[in-house]
């Protein structure tokens, strides 16, 4: 059973399980705050690992400041949505409204509305195809550690999303940022009249949430040698299916369910074809949302 | 009176103005374009009435198609079966799965079952790309035989028009009557309020599992049309983009209203069409296009209610208030 092949299957199932950990994240504060679905955030994804690869191939920086220009375009990218596609539709600013049915579906369709845009003008502009990405910045050099080998982009995901989880847990708890979002997700109304300036909030909520999935975005890229415009759909939707899994509002609970989706479908793979891999998220996705509706590690929440 | 004059005027551009005019510009192409725009009619109504009539956003709709379109093409290569069994049989063996599929998924509401069916809808296709001894995986099933019927008429572009102009007339025809009763009207309680719904009476599980089955009928007919009439199904057909595509169309055109649905069909296939030199850029317009009405047109072009104040104008006569029937605004 413990055999070596099946540990290295596991551990690679944790590497994308924290890259899901990384999307999922922004997916839920997201979800925290407005109560919407942002289904652009696989788009945010892409500009992320495209912004990483053009700084790598017309300036050839060190992976240091190639991650900081994929954050920084992640930053932009999570303003720029919030502005285009979710800022219209908030005409009204009591709760009802804000939480509404109405406004929910509304920007479902306009984010997937940009997200479309976005993916079509990458792919006019790079072609459709997987960017070739030069050889020194791969992240696939083995590294052997008893009979086990691991890529050196492996331990970058590991340290990264540590670094980048306690980044977040700090400044959620700690900062006055992060606490503006906690009351915003908690009761917007409170939080406005308490004085909390609630459409920076949002604001700070989405550039937080994109940076995150920009990086997560970039690092996959350049450890699974694949970036292309479509890269984006499946880990978002696998990010989704961790949200909902966890509970939707809780942060621990996403991260947790994303690492069980990573190494399901590790394991899937392991034994099925490459193809079926795909399949473990959306059953994993319909079977939660039948049998746990309030999520694997959720607490109460309104009907689903 | 007038109802019968409007109908008329329908049937007599769909079935004789437009296929000559079509002749006359020149044909082949033309009636490609047509009969794609026919399919997507089809499928745009059938999921109006799960997305814009009961207020289920479903975002699987192509792999429905999909299930519609395989089912045909099998029946169509390998049991040599002619259209007039292939078409009912995709409609119903789609029906089925839809119901099978969608039975854990009623209980959701918004974005959930959006997410759901989108699930449901990527499932799909997975296995028609994986599933290669069944379904051929990513090389598709080609040749797949037109309509034809020996000694009547043969497979042609023609044909294929007024194969697909029949169905979605008949398609609409059913469609209209089922959401424009009191069948409907119940559909349109769901939609507003399910729980108020419930507690009306109103079984809000067996309608939605009902009007998604009918669409899923329709849907999988209009995947039968499309092997048929092209003659070349592969996975990629039917991909989370189609869904998208629908659901734009749904959009553009007004939930709930099925001249809607067809005008949005024509909107966002004719337009790159006509606009050659921006036909590459084909879903950023469809982008481009959902975004600005949903900003600006929130009802779509036609929403439901101006549509059913034309009906009643044009056709009044199963809303009459005086005879006391049916949809009362």
């Amino acid at each position: 059973m413990f055999d070596v092949f099946f540990v290295q299957q596991l551990v690679n199932g944790l590497s994308i399980g924290l890259i899901y950990a990384l999307m999922a994240i922004g997916f839920t504060l997201i979800f925290g705050v407005l109560n919407v679905v942002n289904f652009a955030h696989g788009e945010v994804y892409m500009i992320g690992a495209f912004a990483g690869l053009l700084a790598i191939t017309q300036l050839a920086p060190p992976l240091f400041a190639v991650i900081l220009v994929a954050l920084a375009f992640g930053a932009l990218a999570g303003f720029g949505l919030e502005r285009i596609a979710f800022r219209p539709f908030r005409r009204f600013r009591d709760e009802a409204s804000l939480k509404s049915k109405a406004i929910r579906e509304a920007t479902l369709l306009s984010s997937l509305a940009v997200s479309i845009i976005v993916r079509e003008l990458a792919e006019k502009i790079f072609g459709s195809n997987m960017q070739s990405i030069p050889q020194e910045y791969l992240l696939l050099k083995p590294i052997e550690i008893g009979p086990l080998s691991f890529a050196n982009g492996q331990f970058l995901i590991f340290g990264l999303s540590i670094v980048m989880l306690g980044g977040l847990q700090w400044l959620l708890k700690h900062t006055r940022v992060g606490l503006s979002i906690r009351a915003v997700a908690n009761n917007p109304m409170g939080a406005a009249y308490v004085g909390i300036n609630t459409e920076r909030t949002i604001i700070a909520t989405f550039v937080i949430g994109s940076t995150l999935g920009a990086i997560a975005g970039l690092i996959v890229g350049l450890y699974q040698g694949a970036i292309f415009p479509a890269m984006g759909f499946a880990p978002g939707v696998k990010a989704f299916v961790a949200m909902v899994m966890g509970g939707l509002s809780s942060i621990g609970g996403a991260v947790v369910c994303a690492l069980i989706l990573g190494m399901a479908e590790a394991i899937t793979t392991s034994f099925f074809a490459q193809g079926w891999g795909d399949l473990v998220a959306y059953l994993f996705l319909v079977i939660t949302l039948v049998f746990f509706p309030t999520g694997l590690f959720g607490g109460g929440r309104e009907r689903v | 009176m007038r109802r019968l004059i409007s109908i008329s005027i329908l049937l007599l551009a769909v079935l004789l103005v437009l296929p000559g005019v079509l002749s006359a510009v020149g044909g082949g192409y033309w009636f490609r374009v047509t009969t794609t725009i026919g399919v997507f009619s089809i499928l745009t109504m059938s999921a109006n009435l799960i997305t814009g009539t009961t207020g289920l956003m479903s975002l699987g709709h192509a792999g429905f198609y999909g299930i519609g379109a395989y089912t045909t093409a099998l029946l169509a290569t390998k049991l040599h079966w002619p259209f007039f069994l292939t078409l009912p049989v995709a409609g119903v063996v789609t029906a089925v799965f839809g119901i099978l599929l969608a039975l854990p998924t009623m209980r959701l509401i918004g974005i959930y079952f959006a997410v759901a069916t989108l699930g449901l809808g990527e499932i799909i296709h997975v296995t028609l790309l994986n599933w290669v001894d069944f379904t051929r995986g990513p090389m598709g099933i080609s040749a797949i035989p037109g309509i034809s019927l020996d000694g009547l008429f043969s497979a042609s572009d023609i044909t294929n028009y007024y194969a697909v102009a029949i169905i979605a007339l008949l398609a609409a025809l059913v469609l209209g009557r089922l959401t424009h009763s009191y069948y409907g009207n119940a559909l349109r309680a769901v939609r507003e309020d399910d729980q108020c719904a419930a507690s009306m009476g109103l079984n809000v599980v067996g309608l939605k599992i009902q009007s998604f089955a009918f669409a899923c009928f329709f849907a999988g007919v209009a995947g039968g049309l499309w092997a048929h009439t092209t003659g070349y199904i592969s996975p990629g057909d039917f991909r989370f983009s189609e869904s998208i595509l629908i659901l734009a169309m749904m959009v553009v055109g007004g939930l709930g209203s099925i001249p809607g649905a067809v005008l949005g069909a024509v909107i966002l296939l004719g337009l790159p069409e006509v606009l050659r030199p921006i036909g590459d850029y084909r879903m950023i317009v469809v982008g481009a296009v959902m975004f600005f009405s949903i900003l600006f047109l929130p009802r779509g072009l036609l929403g439901e209610t101006s549509v059913l104040s034309v009906v009643r104008r044009q056709f009044g006569l199963a809303w009459d208030r005086t005879l006391n029937l049916g949809w009362r605004q």
